[in-house]
């Protein structure tokens, strides 16, 4: 692939995202509109930033890789990123909206009225995010690395680079604007080449080198264990994720918060069509890039293979920006919501705490990603939702459903998770991929039913440390908001 | 306009000019607005539970379909394998139902709560 093209689309898709930042800041500049950014953003667009903010390297380039090494086992992938977000529908969005809480730790501090719980619920919400940052750096890399020939390094730092000069720079204010765009232009970039790619392939009617289900790598497909303790991961991990709570925050009400959980659910729906198709083209037409390992580089050089000439380096070019509109804007939610928990819990929260909280969110997940290697794009974000949901999941649906809800029974609860989770991953790492068992490889379906089993069990023992405003906090999480006239 | 800095999350921004987060006349403070307030999360739930529950059921019925059900491994549907097409376009429009009813539904127990607090 022509170098020239992957370095302009690095430098378009930025400066889109500063003209896209600095247009939205000129509209949104009060409190107002900062926090609850709903009087003025439509659910539409709304449910656009959502959408952007959580479809990351994993859904733009990993799905489409695991795919083409392992078929249909892959497509679950998308199937529990999706549906993880109707778990979150129906258990998280509107009480969540109504706690007003802008954060987790905010969240669970209200909630369970205590400081260490917060405290607590921080340190894992950090976790988090940083196991989240780590992934989207590795795609940087390596799609810098693929298509313009540059280190790996050069990719991961410019995305840091990129994330903490907007967020520093207070860009990311308008971050609704920036992240609905995004959406949009991932969507674009992948779809256009999936449908010219379909095109020229029906014009010149060539034939597939391999029927569909030939697996190309022969590996031996995943067994039910693997399956469950997937989906039990993806199906939970999404609802703690620090970076998709905050934007409930811009809908104006709980029914609101609902409403754009559905139009998100269509906007993925639609959107994992195209990774599922590209797989399935690479699968038939690009089978090599499964055993030379480039499998995660699947969108990135199919347009180029299939198509070539200046047509394939127009969609190629499209294709890397996508993916670096999805390294940046999944960055850069994450960033900006931890620098708000590490700011305030660390520095006081004052404006100059939260710049150097934004530098520090970022800079520390550039070192860990030097020092790992690229797994699968999917398969480590997946690990990080088996995280999320042993640790924050557990938390946050007793503390909205149960009155029983105790801080000891959730710092039990999630020191239990992160330990049994957290302990898996090492030790999965150490092993090396490919050498470890299921259970240790995919540690969700046992250390998620842990979790929630000993935060309410020490929550039973401690009995006499239920918060006496449970009353209060619940009816807040659950009673509707006034209906608004103007809303019927 | 000035530009206000915001430095720590408030806990009042639900509550916008005019309009209250919640019905003041029967709140957790007597008898009856407890009892409302307790079923009306109870009925929230037991809705979460069985739509959740409905959809996982659906989705381990396709799952096993497509591992055991006769003839799965051999139908092409426009030339596209069942399995593929299930799984890679079929689930979508499932959890999308869901969804839809549940927000039906959710709003429908809210608008019965809110009748009851308001007869009072």
């Amino acid at each position: 692939m022509n170098p020239a093209v992957g370095l302009f689309a690095f430098l378009a898709v930025s400066l889109a995202t500063a003209v896209v930042g600095f247009y939205g800041l000129r509209i949104s500049r009060t409190t107002g509109d900062f926090y609850v950014a709903s009087r003025t953003v439509p659910p539409w667009w709304n449910a656009s930033a959502i959408g952007g903010e959580y479809l990351s390297a994993a859904s733009f380039l990993g799905v489409a890789g695991l795919i083409l090494l392992s078929g249909t086992d892959a497509l679950w992938f998308p199937v529990g990123y999706t549906a993880g977000y109707l778990m979150l529908l129906l258990f998280v969005a509107a009480p969540l909206r109504r706690s007003g809480a802008y954060t987790i730790p905010d969240f669970t501090e209200a909630r369970l009225d205590s400081k260490v719980v917060r405290r607590v619920t921080s340190l894992v919400v950090v976790a988090v995010g940083w196991l989240y940052i780590v992934p989207q750096l590795h795609g940087a890399a390596l799609t810098i690395r693929i298509t313009t020939g540059l280190p790996s390094w050069v990719g991961s730092t410019a995305v840091v680079v990129v994330v903490c000069l907007t967020v520093v720079a207070g860009g990311m204010r308008s971050i609704t604007f920036v992240q609905a765009f995004q959406y949009w232009l991932k969507l674009t970039a992948l779809a256009l080449p999936v449908v010219f790619v379909l095109l020229v392939l029906a014009g010149n009617g060539s034939e597939p080198r391999a029927p569909l289900p030939i697996n190309p790598t022969g590996l031996a497909p995943a067994g039910a264990y693997q399956h469950i303790s997937l989906l039990v991961a993806l199906l939970f991990g999404t609802l703690g994720l620090p970076h998709v709570l905050v934007r409930f925050y811009t809908n104006p009400d709980g029914q609101s918060a609902r409403r754009t959980t559905l139009i998100v659910l269509g906007l993925l729906s639609v959107f994992y069509l195209f990774p599922t198709v590209s797989g399935a083209l690479g699968r038939m037409f690009a089978p090599e890039l499964a055993q030379s390992g480039q499998a995660d580089a699947l969108v990135l050089l199919l347009p180029g293979k299939l198509i070539g000439g200046v047509a394939g380096d127009l969609l190629s070019s499209l294709v890397v920006a996508g993916a670096f509109a999805a390294f940046l804007s999944t960055t850069s939610g994450l960033v900006v919501s931890l620098s708000g928990v590490i700011s305030q819990d660390l520095f006081g929260g004052s404006v100059r705490g939260f710049r150097l909280a934004a530098v520090l969110a970022a800079v520390v997940p550039l070192g860990f990603a030097f020092m790992t290697d690229t797994l699968a794009l999917a398969g480590s974000v997946g690990l990080v939702f088996a995280f999320t949901a042993s640790t924050i999941c557990p938390v946050l649906l007793l503390g909205i459903w149960w009155r029983g809800l105790t801080d000891t029974g959730a710092i039990a609860g999630m020191l239990t998770g992160a330990v049994l989770c957290g302990g898996a991953m090492v030790l999965g790492t150490l092993m090396g991929a490919g050498n470890a068992p299921a259970w240790l490889a995919q540690p969700a379906a046992w250390s998620v039913p842990s979790a929630f089993a000993v935060t309410v069990v020490v929550s039973r023992l401690t009995k006499n440390r239920v918060p006496a405003s449970v009353n209060r906090v619940m009816s807040r999480l659950h009673v509707p908001e006034r209906p608004v006239a103007t809303e019927r | 306009m000035t530009r206000v800095r915001v430095t720590a999350p408030r806990q009042s921004a639900t509550a916008a000019p005019g309009r209250l987060p919640y019905p003041r006349e029967v709140t957790e403070d007597s008898d009856a607005g407890r009892i409302f307030i307790r079923s009306l999360i109870r009925s929230q739930l037991r809705l979460a539970l069985v739509v959740a529950s409905g959809f996982l059921i659906i989705l381990a019925v396709i799952a096993l379909f497509l591992v055991y059900g006769p003839g799965v491994a051999e139908t092409r549907i426009l030339g596209i394998p069942l399995d593929w097409l299930v799984l890679g376009a079929g689930i979508y429009p499932v959890i999308g139902l869901s969804a839809w009813l549940y927000n039906r539904a959710a709003a429908r127990n809210e608008a019965r709560y809110r009748d009851l607090v308001e007869d009072k």
